[in-house]
C-alpha cells in the first residue's frame, strides 16, 4: 500500500483528532479534558490545512483553541470543579443514556456502510480556501446570511447585556 | 424581504431610542412600523420586485406562500406588541426587550422565504436566540432562569441537530440550495448513499423539536409556563407559525418529494404519539398556562398531520390553521395575563365567577377556547375540518381518528375553563378590569374568529396561492 504524503498525515491527525476527543470524556478531571479539546482542536485545524483552507484553519486555532479555551477554564476555575464535585450519576440514568446512544451508531454506523467508499481528492479549485476566494464568495452569492448574520449577532449581544446588567426596573 | 428590512431597522430604532431618549416615543413607533411591514409585505401582489430577487443568489425567494405567512406572522406580531403594553412598559419601554422581539420577527420571516440551506440555519438561529433570553427576562424569578436554561441547552442541542443534517444532505447533494438539493435527489434517488437518509432525519428531528411536536415536547411545557406569560404567547404562535412554515418548505415542496416513503411515516408516527400525549397530558393540568403549553403541542400535531398528508389541500389548511391558531391563542392569551397576575400562571379556579365579574372578557375567552377546541362556528373548526380534509385525502383514516379523539379530550379541558367561568361562584371580590387597548384587542381577535368561522372563504382564496410552495 503506497501512501503518498497527505494521506499519512490525514490518517495520524484523525487517529489523535478521535484518540483526544475521547480523552476528553474519559478524563475525570475537567482541566485535563479541555487541556485535550485543546489538542482535539489542533488537529482539526491540520485538517483543515490538508484541504488547502488555511483561513478556516487560523481562524479554528485563534476562535476554538484561543479564546473559546480560555473561557472553558475560566469558568472550570471559578467553579473550581474537580473530581470530588463531581455529581454522582444515578445508575438508571446512565444506562438510559447509553442505551440511547447505542440507538444511533448502528444508524449511523449503517448509513456509513450502504455508502460508497470515500475516495480521496484534492480539492479541484486549489485556491478554494484562500481569504481572496472566500472574501469573493463572502460578498457576492453568500451576501445576504453574510448581511444577516449582524441581526443575530446584535440580538445575541443585546441578550448577553439584557441577562448580564442590575436590573433597576422589572418587567411584569 | 422587504419586510425583513424594515423589522431589522425598527429594531434597531428601537435600541437606538435608549440613547437618543425617545423611549416615549417608542412604542407607537413600533406599532406604526408593524402596520408599515405588513403594508409592504401585502403589497407585494401587486408590486412584485422579483428581479430584485436575483441578486441575492438564490438564498431567499419571496414568492406568494411568503407573503400569506409573512403577513399572518407580522400581524400576529402586531396584535402581540398591542397586548404586551405591560410587559416592557408602554410609557417608558424597555428598549431591549422590544428589539429583541422584533430580531425574532426577523428571523420568523426568513424561515418563511429561505431557498438555502444556510438560510435555514440563520432564520432558526435569529428566531431562537432572542428567545432563550427572552424567556428568562424576569430576572428575579427562578422559573423563568429555567425555563430559559432549559429552553437554550435543548434548543443549542437541536441546533446541532440541524447543522449535522445539512451537513450530510450536502456531503450527498453538493448544495445548499434547495432547488439543486431537489433535483440531485430526483436523478439518483435510487442511489442515494445512507448518509443522506441519516441528514434528513435529522433535519426532521431538530424541526419537529422547534416546532415542539411529540416526542421532542420535553422542554415545552416548562418552558412555556416558567417564562413571562407574554413571552409564552409569543412562542406559542409566531415561533410556531415560524418553525412550521420551515417544515411546509423543505418537505411540502419539490426538495424531498421523491423520498417521500423515507420521511413521511417518521412524521406520521410523531403525529399520533403528539396527539396522545399532548391531549392526555393536557386534560390533567389544573395550571391554566401549562395546559395551554400542551394544548399548543397538540396543535402543532394538527399542523404537522397537514403536512404528512402532503397533498393539494396541505398547504391551504395549513394557512388557515395558523391564521385561527394565532389569532385564538393570542385572545386567550390576552385574557389569561388579565386574569391571572401570577406569570407561573395559576389554577382553573383563578377564572371562578368571571362571567360575572366581567362578562366581556368571559365572552372573548369562551370566543378563544371555543375556538382552540374546533367548535363551530369559530375559526377552529374550519381549521381542524381543512386538515382533517387532507388527511382523509391521503388516506391516514387513523390518524384522522386519533385526531378526532384527541380534540375531543381537547374539549374537555377547554370546557373546564368555561365552566369555571359561568358556573362557579367567585372566591374573591377582586376585580378585574382590564385596559381600553386590552379590550381593543380582545374585541378584534374575537371577530376576527367568529368571521373565519362563518366565512372561511376569506382567507382560503388567499390560502390556495400557498400551493405554489406544495408542488403536487
Amino acid at each position: 500500500m503506497n501512501l503518498t504524503l497527505t494521506e499519512i498525515l490525514f490518517f495520524v491527525l484523525s487517529a489523535i483528532t478521535i484518540i483526544s476527543g475521547a480523552l476528553v470524556i474519559f478524563s475525570r478531571n475537567p482541566v485535563y479534558s479541555v487541556l485535550y479539546l485543546i489538542v482535539t482542536f489542533f488537529a482539526i485545524a491540520g485538517h483543515y490545512i490538508l484541504l488547502n483552507a488555511q483561513f478556516l484553519a487560523a481562524v479554528h486555532v485563534i476562535v476554538y483553541a484561543g479564546a473559546i479555551m480560555v473561557l472553558f477554564l475560566f469558568v472550570i476555575m471559578m467553579l473550581n470543579l474537580n473530581e470530588t464535585t463531581e455529581p454522582k450519576t444515578a445508575l438508571w440514568s446512565k444506562f438510559a443514556a447509553v442505551i440511547a446512544g447505542l440507538t444511533f451508531l448502528p444508524l449511523l454506523v449503517g448509513a456509513l456502510k450502504t455508502s460508497e467508499a470515500v475516495v480521496m481528492t484534492q480539492p479541484q479549485n486549489s485556491d478554494i480556501g484562500l481569504v481572496k476566494t472566500l472574501g469573493q464568495v463572502l460578498f457576492t452569492d453568500y451576501l445576504v446570511p453574510f448581511e444577516l448574520s449582524s441581526v443575530l449577532f446584535l440580538s445575541a449581544m443585546v441578550g448577553a447585556v439584557l441577562l448580564g446588567k442590575k436590573s433597576t426596573e422589572e418587567t411584569n | 424581504m422587504k419586510a425583513i428590512l424594515v423589522l431589522t431597522s425598527l429594531g434597531i430604532i428601537s435600541l437606538l431610542a435608549e440613547i437618543f431618549r425617545f423611549r416615549r416615543a417608542l412604542y407607537p413607533i413600533v406599532i406604526l412600523g408593524l402596520m408599515g411591514a405588513i403594508a409592504t409585505t401585502v403589497s407585494y401582489w401587486w408590486y412584485d420586485d422579483g428581479d430584485f430577487a436575483k441578486y441575492f443568489g438564490g438564498m431567499i425567494n419571496f414568492e406568494d406562500s411568503s407573503v400569506i405567512f409573512s403577513t399572518i406572522i407580522i400581524s400576529t406580531g402586531l396584535l402581540w406588541f398591542l397586548m404586551s403594553d405591560t410587559f416592557f412598559n408602554k410609557e417608558n419601554p424597555r428598549t431591549d426587550l422590544v428589539a429583541l422581539v422584533l430580531f425574532a420577527m426577523v428571523g420568523a420571516v426568513i424561515l418563511t422565504c429561505y431557498t438555502n440551506m444556510a438560510m435555514l440555519f440563520l432564520g432558526v438561529e435569529i428566531l431562537s436566540i432572542p428567545l432563550y433570553v427572552l424567556a428568562g427576562s424576569r430576572k428575579d424569578s427562578l422559573s423563568s432562569n429555567e425555563a430559559a436554561f432549559k429552553y437554550f441547552i435543548m434548543g443549542a442541542f437541536a441546533s446541532a441537530f440541524l447543522l449535522f443534517g445539512i451537513a450530510l444532505v450536502y456531503g450527498a447533494t453538493g448544495s445548499f440550495n434547495l432547488g439543486v438539493i431537489g433535483q440531485v435527489v430526483e436523478a439518483k434517488k435510487e442511489v442515494l448513499p445512507g448518509f443522506f437518509m441519516v441528514g434528513v432525519l435529522m433535519l426532521v428531528v431538530s424541526l419537529l423539536f422547534k416546532v415542539s411536536a411529540a416526542p421532542f415536547h420535553f422542554w415545552a411545557p416548562d418552558v412555556y409556563q416558567g417564562a413571562p406569560t407574554h413571552v409564552t404567547a409569543f412562542m406559542s404562535t409566531i415561533v410556531k407559525t415560524a418553525a412550521i412554515v420551515a417544515i411546509l418548505r423543505l418537505f411540502l415542496s419539490v426538495v424531498f418529494d421523491d423520498i417521500t416513503s423515507f420521511w413521511m411515516p417518521v412524521i406520521l408516527v410523531c403525529v399520533g404519539i403528539t396527539f396522545v400525549v399532548s391531549n392526555v397530558s393536557a386534560a390533567v393540568q389544573n395550571n391554566v398556562k401549562r395546559m395551554l403549553a400542551y394544548s399548543s403541542i397538540s396543535h402543532a400535531g394538527f399542523l404537522l398531520l397537514a403536512v404528512g398528508a402532503f397533498n393539494a389541500y396541505s398547504a391551504k389548511a395549513i394557512v388557515f390553521y395558523t391564521a385561527a391558531y394565532s389569532v385564538g391563542s393570542i385572545l386567550a392569551f390576552a385574557v389569561l395575563t388579565n386574569v391571572i397576575k401570577d406569570h407561573t400562571g395559576g389554577p382553573v379556579e383563578s377564572f371562578n365567577g368571571l362571567g360575572k365579574k366581567n362578562p366581556f372578557m368571559a365572552l372573548v375567552m369562551t370566543i378563544a377556547l371555543l375556538s382552540l377546541a374546533g367548535i363551530p362556528p369559530t375559526a377552529g373548526f374550519f381549521g381542524k375540518y381543512y386538515v382533517f380534509n387532507a388527511a382523509l385525502q391521503a388516506g391516514h383514516v387513523w390518524l384522522v381518528i386519533l385526531g378526532i379523539i384527541g380534540s375531543l379530550i381537547g374539549v374537555y379541558y377547554y370546557f373546564r375553563i368555561i365552566i369555571a367561568m359561568y358556573f362557579k361562584d367567585a372566591n374573591e371580590e377582586a376585580s378585574v378590569e382590564p385596559s381600553k387597548q386590552h379590550q381593543l384587542v380582545m374585541f378584534v381577535t374575537a371577530v376576527i374568529i367568529i368571521v373565519l368561522g362563518l366565512l372561511p372563504d376569506l382567507i382560503l382564496g388567499i390560502g390556495s396561492a400557498a400551493e405554489v410552495v406544495a408542488a403536487k
